[in-house]
């Protein structure tokens, strides 16, 4: 495991030297938002990929978090770094809220549950506008202050993205190698055994959705400070399933994954830009090119592209599901 | 109600303690009664055999003392204290361990995981242990380790340690899922059919396997279809028919008694 | 806040109309669920798009890809071109979103209807621009009076066509052998390929069926509201609520919870909050979820572990 250590420092050390090369706010502020984005397809990674629980919510959690952050840090003049918690903490609670009674429910079910709640939650964003000023929105959100330094350009604030998403995805990693991430993992396996085994899953249900919860509500608070202004339309249902595509592009249950699926589908519409109207439309026919050629994700598929290089038997072919190929029965 | 089946209750109430104590169960579907009023007791250290034509109770039995379904009467006591109604993981927890007639492993995860997963419930880092690295977490993580590693070895697996659970063969599947039972150093262990889809070679590797485990010192319930098995490890059998208790006794009564030739002629003779 | 008798009685005619319309949707839902045991999150683009293509051929003047054209059929006309071209639709969703993916359980296909669900709608976006598009009622009048009613006729059509196609479906399923393979094919896939049924034929038939309900609704629904390439998104979401707070994977469960959604909806709109209306379909959906998980007439929702 050092050799692996020392290639994700190393990473690490590269992506903070970025900004002292790159001077292209664009660049910057798209590296920013997949930055966050990552953090958001994380902590959906720890509840569909880990748990096996689908949401299709957590751009509303993304909203809960940036309203929070945004109405703490305007109508109350907190701190960014007061505010930020808070967000972290009520996402979570609300993650608690829609866990519990989303228990009796699972696969489908569980899906447009999660899809009900989202919709609820943009109602409640659009029509609350004591809080949340409506459709228009909340401008004139803080930066936040790191001593002297005000994070307001996308190069400094780049930083703390960067911080936060490796804080999240040392979480997520340690979770993941360890007692609890292993209890997930075997409830999205088999819950009947898990149960059997000595797993309460029901507690370790929530928990997926509280931790999923807080991801979000760290990302959205991240959000909100970064450009400023937030309105509802940023957490649709339709960024609900941007993260889903990530998290699956990326290959459901690995925490690089995310991030580089994040990355991509960031970048991506830029790249497209001559595309630029029609984006969204090859979006969704690459949705179903993915799941039908490369059922592992893209982490699936260097782990069969190395083993063919090594002459191995590539693991797709011994196991060629992973979570989204998983022929769970059908209830019918 | 057949005479064995009335005398059973005092016959028990003879016997100084059970580990398991079975009075009464009562298991329904709608209509169909899969359990009735069974009674039955296994005794620490045993290797007790549940028999029984198809579709008799045995494995809704199974299912009813390891949580997975609740009871619609009756009793069930385990050293002591009363399980039917407590969840399965809690089950669990108490010291029963169990494998499934349609294996269920956690297919995509490694071997070494399955078992690793099977010390749940002897370990206790949570989501707050694990962001520590190092101290209690570590050795506990290496300790669980340790032991799937030793439990592979025991059931002769160490080779596949790394391997995703469901590429091994059927027979190599079932020890995974032995494995990942003993894991949790159950006192009473609960295997369904484990030679089920077995070759000959397999089966007596199996034998092995379970006379290694009662030296251990774990009690053994087992329901089997291959008679062969059942009289070579067992030391008391209860057979079933229709969900009810006909007879229990050593294998050689057991072998004797005409309720369980009638059972086992009138039924589907599916005893090899 | 008044409880005017005319009012309720026009509120429950409007209620059981777009009900109706929940009711017809989740009937799609219901019978490609039980035919292949997966949910189409496309559904709602099964009735954004055929109302498009209506819009197209029924209006005198409209923008297709920045071009002004002029396609204007008679009513039928449109209507026959629009069932036809929903019949291909319906085959190659199949072949493209379900069929590749038939034994790889239900979370790729889940994931497949909702990559057709962003494709088409954005399809639509590119196609038809993000004008709304309104297509005239079939009727002259917008309210006829009844006695003291005043009732919209094309809510009286869209419960008469309910009505109608639900005795169709009943007779389908009790009295032709498709629809009794269509029913042994929702009961047990592998018993009925054993008895020499051709499920894959028939898996196909249930989507093109399924496809062509949409359509209906989505003819139906058009002129009570504009056609957007978000039309259909919401009218599935409920509709699919409807389906579980009937009971999912029942027939009669998806219409009475259709409707019952259509009526309560209407009146919390008209009673308590018009701000919520959309709200109301998953409170409800939330709270039957809650206190009878198997809804009013299924067995179970939780699907088995």
């Amino acid at each position: 495991m050092p050799r692996k250590a020392l290639g994700i420092a190393a990473l690490i050390v590269v992506l903070a030297l970025l900004p002292t090369v790159i001077h292209s706010d664009y660049i910057l502020t798209l590296l920013d938002l997949a930055g966050i984005y990552a953090i958001a397809v994380m902590g959906l990674g720890i509840l569909l990929g880990f748990a096996g629980q689908m949401s299709l919510a957590q751009a509303a959690f993304l909203g809960i978090g940036a309203y929070t952050s945004g109405w703490l840090t305007t109508h109350l003049g907190w701190s960014v770094w007061a505010a930020m918690p808070c967000a972290v903490l009520l996402s979570a609670l609300v993650g608690l809220a829609v866990g519990y009674p989303c228990l009796r429910l699972s696969g489908h079910y569980l899906a447009l549950a999660t899809i009900g709640f989202g919709i609820i939650t943009q109602l409640v964003l659009i029509n609350w506008k004591d809080v949340t000023n409506g459709s228009d929105g909340m401008t004139g959100i803080p930066p936040p202050q790191f001593g002297p330094w005000a994070l307001d350009t996308y190069g400094r604030y780049y930083y703390l993205v960067l911080a936060m998403v490796v804080l999240s995805a040392y979480v997520a990693w340690r979770i993941k190698t360890t007692r609890a991430g292993r209890a997930l993992h075997a409830i999205r396996e088999n819950e009947i055994a898990a149960r059997a085994t000595g797993i309460d899953a029901t507690r370790y249900k929530i928990v997926a959705f509280v931790l999923a919860g807080a991801y979000a509500g760290l990302a959205g608070s991240l959000l909100a400070h970064d450009i400023k202004f937030i309105s509802p339309d940023s957490y649709s249902f339709d960024q609900s399933v941007v993260f889903l595509v990530m998290l699956i592009l990326g290959g459901s249950s690995s925490i690089s994954g995310a991030i580089i699926g994040a990355l991509l589908l960031t970048m991506l519409p830029e790249v497209l830009r001559p595309l630029k109207s029609s984006y969204i439309m090859v979006y969704g026919a690459a949705v179903i090119a993915m799941i039908v050629f490369m059922p592992q994700g893209l982490v699936g598929l260097f782990a069969a592209l190395r083993a063919r290089f090594e002459h191995r038997s590539p693991p797709a072919d011994a196991a060629p599901a992973g979570l989204i190929g998983e022929a769970e029965a059908n209830p019918a | 109600m057949t005479a064995a089946n009335a005398a059973a209750p005092n016959a028990v109430a003879a016997v100084e303690s059970g580990l398991l104590e079975i009075r009464g169960l009562m298991k329904r579907f709608g209509g169909v009664t899969a359990v009735n009023a069974l009674d039955m007791t296994v005794r620490t250290g045993d290797v007790h055999a549940l028999i029984g034509p198809n579709g008799s109770g045995k494995t809704t039995t199974l299912n009813v003392i390891s949580g997975l379904y609740r009871a619609d009467g009756g009793s069930v006591r385990f050293d002591g204290a009363q399980l039917a109604g407590r969840p399965a993981h809690e089950i669990a927890r108490r010291g029963i361990a169990r494998t499934f007639q349609n294996i269920r492993l956690f297919g995509e995860l490694t071997v070494a995981d399955n078992v690793m997963i099977g010390r749940h419930v002897r370990t206790r880092t949570g989501f707050v242990g694990a962001l520590i690295p190092g101290g209690a977490t570590a050795r506990e993580e290496r300790e669980t380790r340790e032991k799937a590693r030793e439990l592979l070895a025991f059931v002769g697996l160490e080779h596949a340690a790394d391997a995703p659970a469901r590429s091994l063969p059927y027979g190599d599947q079932r020890r995974v899922e032995i494995a990942r039972a003993l894991a949790s150093e159950p006192r009473l262990l609960l295997l369904d059919e484990p030679a089920a889809g077995m070759n000959p070679a397999e089966t007596d590797t199996l034998v092995a396997l379970l006379r290694a485990i009662r030296e251990r010192g774990t009690t053994l319930l087992l329901i089997e279809h291959d008679m062969n098995l059942v009289m070579s490890v067992s030391d008391t059998i209860t057979v079933l028919n229709f969900g009810q208790h006909i007879a229990e006794g050593p294998p050689d009564a057991i072998a004797r008694n005409p309720d369980v030739i009638a059972a086992y002629l009138g039924g589907t003779l599916d005893a090899a | 806040m008044h409880f005017d008798p005319v009012a309720n009685m026009q509120l429950l005619v409007s209620g059981l109309a777009i009900g109706s319309i929940y009711a017809l949707v989740a009937l799609g839902f219901v019978l490609i669920y039980n035919a292949v045991g997966v949910v189409n999150f496309a559904q709602g683009e099964f009735v954004m798009f055929p109302a498009y293509i209506a819009a197209s051929f029924l209006l005198p003047a409209v923008t297709v890809f920045g071009t002004v054209v002029h396609w204007q059929l008679p009513v039928l006309a449109v209507y026959l071109l629009v069932l036809v071209l929903m019949v291909v639709f319906g085959l190659l969703f199949n072949r493209i979103a379900y069929y590749p993916l038939r034994d790889r359980g239900w979370l790729p296909v889940v994931i497949s209807t909702i990559g057709v669900s962003i494709f088409l709608r954005n399809a639509a976006q590119l196609t038809w621009g993000s004008q709304p598009l309104v297509i005239p009622s079939l009727f002259p009048v917008d309210t006829v009076a009844v006695g003291p009613l005043h009732i919209r006729p094309q809510d009286l059509l869209i419960i008469a066509v309910t009505a109608v196609l639900i005795a169709f479906q009943y007779l389908l399923f009790e009295r032709t052998t498709l629809g009794k393979q269509m029913r042994a094919t929702a009961q047990d896939r592998t018993t009925a390929r054993l008895i020499g049924i051709r499920v894959g034929r028939i898996v196909a038939i249930t989507f093109v069926y399924s496809a062509l309900l949409g359509t209906i609704s989505g003819l139906l629904v058009a002129p009570l509201f504009t056609v957007t390439k978000e039309m259909g998104g919401l009218i599935a979401l409920k509709a699919f609520a409807a389906s579980i707070v009937g009971g999912f994977g029942s027939i009669p469960g998806a219409i009475v919870g259709g409707l019952a959604i259509g009526v309560i909806e209407t009146f919390g709109g008209f009673y308590l909050s018009s701000a919520y209306v959309d709200a109301i379909a998953f409170v409800i959906l939330i709270a039957v979820l809650l206190v009878k998980p198997s809804g009013l007439f299924g067995e179970r929702v939780a699907e088995k572990a």
